[in-house]
C-alpha cells in the first residue's frame, strides 16, 4: 500500500473540514437546546444519583422489569417530577435515578419510599452520588485547566525537540482530534442522552498525549529523512516519510484500540463511553497524523520558502546515523 | 553474549521479585471497588470568621476526626483537601446515611456542671468507657491492613461500639445540661508549666465569661467537676479549687491544669478550637458504592484486563512472528512488574486506574512496533539480521522517547489539576509508560539478541515473512 498524501491532500483536508464542521454544528445545536456544547453529567452540573439494584430474594420476584410508572409516582410524592429515570441490566432490574442535588435528610425518605413501593433493594448494590454545584464547577474549571496546561506542555516540549512550527502544527492535529471526539459525544447526547462526566475530561487528556505520538513518530521520520537526502522537496520527503511509517501507524492503533474494544464489551457502564471516547479520539488522532499533520507541514515549508532547506540545525538536533 | 546473559539475569530477578510482591504485598482498592463511601466537606465561612484558614481548617479537621472515630470505621481517612474542604473515607461503611448525618452538623462544645452526688459514679462509668476505648483501640491495632475482617471480629467492634454509646450516654447523664457553648468561647491555648507540665488557656467572651463564673462558683470545693463536652463526648472534667466559693472564676479567662504532656495538652487546645468555631460544614460531594457493586466492577475489569492482553498477545505473535512472541514475553513481564510496583507504591486502584492499566498496555507495545517495523526495513534494504535488529532499536529511540514524554505532560496535567478518581488515572497510566519504555528497551532487547545468537533463529524469514529486496520508494541511499 502506497499513499499520495500531497497530491490527494484537497480530499484527506476536505475529509477533516466536514468532520469537524459536523462537530461544531453538533455542539451549536446541544448549546441551543441544552445550554452546554456538551451534555453535562452529575461531575459538572451537580445534583444526586442514586442507582438501586432489586433484590433478589426468589428467582420468582425478579422476572419481571421495573415498572417506571411506579418510580414516577413515588418521586411525585416526594415532588422530585423533574428527574431523569433510567433502568440498567439485563433485566432491568437496576434503577438509576437522577436528581437535584438532594441532602441526606432529602435523600432518605425517598430511599425508604422507593423501598416500600418497588424494592426491596438491595443495599450491598446500591451506588449514591451527590454532587453540590461548587464542586462541580471546581471538577470542570479543574479539567479545562489540566486540558490547557497539557497543550502548551507540549508545546514547549516539541519546539525544544523540533522546530516551533512543527509545533504548533501538531496542536492544530490535536484540537482537530479533540473537536471531532467532542462532536461525537455531543450527537450521542442529543440522540441518546448521553453525558459527560470527569472521566470525558481524562479522556480527551489521554487523546492529546496519544495522538501528538502518532504525530512525533512521522515528523521524527520527516526530520531523518531531510537529513538523509538533502535537496528532496518537502513533498516528496513527507509522502515517504508517511508511508515508511504506516504499518506502524496502523499497527498500534490496533494494538491500543484493541484492549479498549475489550473494555467496551466487559467493562462496566462507567467505563464504556470512557472507552468509547478514546477509541474515537485514537482514530481520529491516527487519521489527523497521517493525512493532516504531514500534509500542512509540507505546505507550511512550502509557503514560507523551506521546501528545500535542510535546516542544518535540526540535522544537529538529529543522533549520529550509524554506517 | 555474555552482556546479554547479565540482563537476562536482571529481567528474572526482578519478574520473580515482582510476582513476590505481588503475593505477599496486597493490592490496596479503592472505594469503588471495595465498597465505601467518600465524602467532601466543606467549611462554611461565617460573617464572624469570614476566612478559612489553616489554623481553623485543621481545628475543624479534628472534631470531624473525633466524629469518625466515633463511627466505628476500620481505616478511615480524613484530609485536607483545597484550602477550606476536607475528603473523608469511610471504607465499607454499613451506614452511609448515618455517617453523613454524623459528620455534617456543626460542632457542639458544652461546659456542664456535674450533678451533685454523682462523684463515685462518674468515677465508675469513665472506668467502664476508658476500658471499652481501650479495648477497641487494641483490637483495631490487630486488625489486617487489606480490610478483610472476619465476622466474629467484626460483631465484637460493633458490640464495643454500641457499649462505648451507651458509656457516654451515661456519663453525659451526670451532668447539667447548660447554656454555655463553644460560641462564647473566644480561644483555646496550650502552653507549658513549670519543667514538662502542659496547660490549656481557655478565654469566652464577656457573656460567656459571666456564665462561666456562675458554673464555677456553684462547683468551686464541692469535689464535682465542670464537663466539657464535644459532640455529647466528655473531653475533660476539670474540678475547681475551694478558693473560688465566692466569685467564682471571674475575668472570663481559666486555665486547665493536670497531668498534660505537650501532645496531650495540644489535643485539647485543637478540640475545644474545634467545637468554639462557630463554622457550619456541609457535605457537598457523596460517592457510595455498595460493596457487591465494588466486586462486580473487580470482575468486570479483570475480564476486560485478560480479553485485552489476550488480544494484544495474539496481534502481535501473528503479525510479526519470531520478535512478536519476544514482545509477546517481554508485555507479560511488564503487566507483573506494573501490578508489582502498584502493590510498592502503595498506588490505590481505582476503576479509572484499572482502565489507565488496561490502556498502558495497549500503548506499551507501540515501542515494539516501532522497534519492529525499522528492523523489517533494514532487513528489506538489504543489511545483515544482527545489524538490523541493532539499528531498529538505535532508530527507533528517539521516537518512543518523544512519544512516551508528550503522554507523561499529559500525565502530569492530569495528576496536578485532577482530583480523587482522576488522579488515580494519571498515577497508573504514568507508571505503565515508565516502565514500559523500560521493558521495550530492556527486555525485548536482551530477548532479541538471545534469540539471533542462536542459530535455528537466525533466518531472516522469521523476522519479516516474505522478505524482498529494497523498496523502490525508500530515500535512504
Amino acid at each position: 500500500m502506497k499513499l499520495n498524501i500531497i497530491k490527494q491532500r484537497g480530499l484527506w483536508w476536505g475529509i477533516s473540514i466536514g468532520l469537524v464542521l459536523v462537530s461544531l454544528v453538533a455542539m451549536a445545536i446541544s448549546w441551543q437546546q441544552l445550554g452546554a456544547p456538551l451534555k453535562p453529567g452529575l461531575d459538572f452540573a451537580g445534583g444526586t444519583r442514586l442507582q438501586l439494584t432489586r433484590a433478589c430474594v426468589t428467582t420468582e420476584s425478579c422476572t419481571e422489569p421495573l415498572e417506571l410508572a411506579d418510580v414516577r409516582q413515588v418521586l411525585g410524592d416526594q415532588g422530585l417530577d423533574s428527574s431523569s429515570l433510567q433502568l440498567l441490566g439485563e433485566d432491568q432490574q437496576v434503577l438509576s435515578i437522577r436528581t437535584r442535588t438532594l441532602t441526606v435528610d432529602e435523600r432518605a425518605p425517598l430511599q425508604s419510599a422507593l423501598d416500600e413501593a418497588i424494592g426491596p433493594f438491595d443495599p450491598g448494590s446500591t451506588q449514591i452520588d451527590t454532587v453540590g454545584p461548587v464542586v462541580g464547577k471546581q471538577l470542570l474549571v479543574a479539567g479545562l485547566l489540566a486540558l490547557l496546561v497539557s497543550f502548551a506542555g507540549i508545546v514547549a516540549y516539541m519546539s525544544l525537540r523540533f522546530k516551533l512550527d512543527y509545533a504548533l502544527l501538531a496542536i492544530l492535529a490535536l484540537a482537530h482530534d479533540v473537536i471531532i471526539t467532542a462532536g461525537v459525544f455531543a450527537i450521542l447526547g442529543l440522540v441518546l442522552g448521553v453525558e459527560v462526566d470527569s472521566l470525558f475530561i481524562v479522556s480527551l487528556l489521554t487523546i492529546v498525549g496519544f495522538s501528538v505520538n502518532d504525530t512525533v513518530v512521522i515528523y521524527d521520520r520527516v526530520r531523518e529523512n531531510m537529513k538523509l537526502s538533502p535537496g528532496s522537496h518537502i513533498n516528496d520527503i513527507v509522502d515517504s516519510a508517511v508511508n515508511q511509517t504506516l504499518a506502524r501507524s496502523i499497527n498500534t492503533s490496533l494494538t491500543t484500540t484493541l484492549p479498549l474494544v475489550a473494555i467496551v464489551i466487559f467493562g462496566g457502564p462507567t467505563l464504556k463511553y470512557f472507552a468509547l471516547a478514546l477509541i474515537v479520539g485514537f482514530v481520529a488522532g491516527a487519521y489527523s497524523s497521517i493525512f493532516v499533520a504531514s500534509s500542512l507541514l509540507a505546505l507550511w515549508r512550502e509557503r514560507t520558502g523551506q521546501a528545500y532547506s535542510d535546516d542544518p540545525g535540526l540535522a544537529e538536533a538529529q543522533p549520529e546515523t550509524q554506517s | 553474549m555474555a552482556k546479554y546473559r547479565a540482563w537476562l539475569g536482571v529481567i528474572l530477578v526482578l519478574t520473580i521479585a515482582s510476582v513476590v510482591v505481588i503475593t505477599q504485598i496486597p493490592t490496596r482498592l479503592g472505594l469503588d471497588l471495595r465498597g465505601g463511601s467518600q465524602l467532601t466537606i466543606q467549611v462554611q465561612p461565617t460573617a464572624a470568621i469570614p476566612t478559612i484558614t489553616e489554623r481553623e481548617l485543621e481545628a475543624v479537621q479534628t472534631v470531624v476526626e473525633g466524629r469518625v472515630n466515633g463511627l466505628g470505621v476500620s481505616e478511615a481517612v480524613v484530609q485536607q483537601l483545597g484550602n477550606n474542604q476536607l475528603l473523608v473515607q469511610l471504607p465499607g461503611v454499613s451506614d452511609p446515611q448515618q455517617a453523613e448525618r454524623v459528620l455534617g452538623g456543626t460542632a457542639q462544645l458544652e461546659f456542664r456542671a456535674q450533678r451533685p452526688g454523682t462523684d463515685q459514679q462518674l468515677q465508675i462509668e469513665n472506668q467502664v468507657l476508658q476500658g471499652h476505648l481501650g479495648e477497641l483501640a487494641a483490637l483495631q491495632a490487630t486488625l489486617p491492613s487489606n480490610g478483610e475482617i472476619n465476622s466474629d471480629t467484626q460483631a465484637r467492634i460493633d458490640k464495643l461500639q454500641a457499649d462505648i454509646t451507651a458509656s457516654e450516654k451515661a456519663v453525659a447523664a451526670l451532668f447539667e445540661l447548660s447554656t454555655l457553648g463553644g460560641d462564647k468561647l473566644t480561644d483555646a491555648i496550650a502552653r507549658p508549666t513549670s519543667g514538662t507540665l502542659w496547660e490549656v488557656v481557655i478565654q469566652f467572651n464577656s457573656e460567656g465569661g459571666n456564665e462561666f463564673a456562675e458554673v464555677s462558683k456553684a462547683i468551686a470545693g464541692t469535689g464535682r467537676t465542670i464537663g466539657i463536652f464535644l459532640d455529647n463526648r466528655l473531653l475533660s472534667a476539670p474540678s475547681v479549687a475551694v478558693q473560688y466559693a465566692e466569685t467564682g472564676i471571674t475575668g472570663g479567662s481559666a486555665v486547665i491544669s493536670g497531668n498534660f504532656t505537650a501532645e496531650s495538652a495540644r489535643d485539647l487546645e485543637i478540640q475545644l478550637r474545634g467545637g468554639a468555631l462557630p463554622l457550619p460544614v456541609e457535605v457537598v460531594e457523596n460517592r457510595t458504592v455498595g460493596p457487591t457493586l465494588g466486586r462486580d466492577s473487580i470482575q468486570r475489569s479483570l475480564y476486560a484486563g485478560i480479553a485485552g492482553l489476550g488480544l494484544v498477545l495474539v496481534f502481535m505473535a501473528v503479525y510479526y512472528r519470531l520478535p512478536g512472541i519476544l514482545a509477546d514475553i517481554a508485555l507479560i513481564i511488564y503487566a507483573l512488574l506494573t501490578w508489582a510496583a502498584f502493590n510498592l507504591l502503595g498506588v490505590t486502584l481505582t476503576l479509572p486506574g484499572i482502565a489507565g492499566f488496561i490502556l498502558s498496555i495497549g500503548m506499551a507495545v507501540d515501542a515494539n512496533v516501532l522497534i519492529f517495523e525499522r528492523t523489517r526495513e533494514e532487513l528489506q534494504a538489504g543489511k545483515t539480521l544482527y545489524r538490523s535488529v541493532e539499528s531498529g532499536f538505535y532508530r527507533a529511540f528517539s521516537s518512543i522517547l518523544d512519544g512516551n514524554v508528550t503522554t507523561l505532560i499529559s500525565c502530569l496535567a492530569l495528576f496536578y489539576f485532577g482530583a480523587g478518581l482522576v488522579k488515580g488515572f494519571a498515577l497508573t497510566l504514568a507508571i505503565g509508560v515508565i516502565i514500559s519504555m523500560f521493558t521495550a528497551l530492556t527486555c525485548t532487547r536482551t530477548l532479541m539478541f538471545l534469540a539471533i545468537s542462536l542459530p535455528q533463529f537466525r533466518r531472516p524469514s522469521l523476522f519479516c515473512p516474505g522478505l524482498t529486496t529494497a523498496r523502490p520508494d525508500t530515500v535512504r541511499p
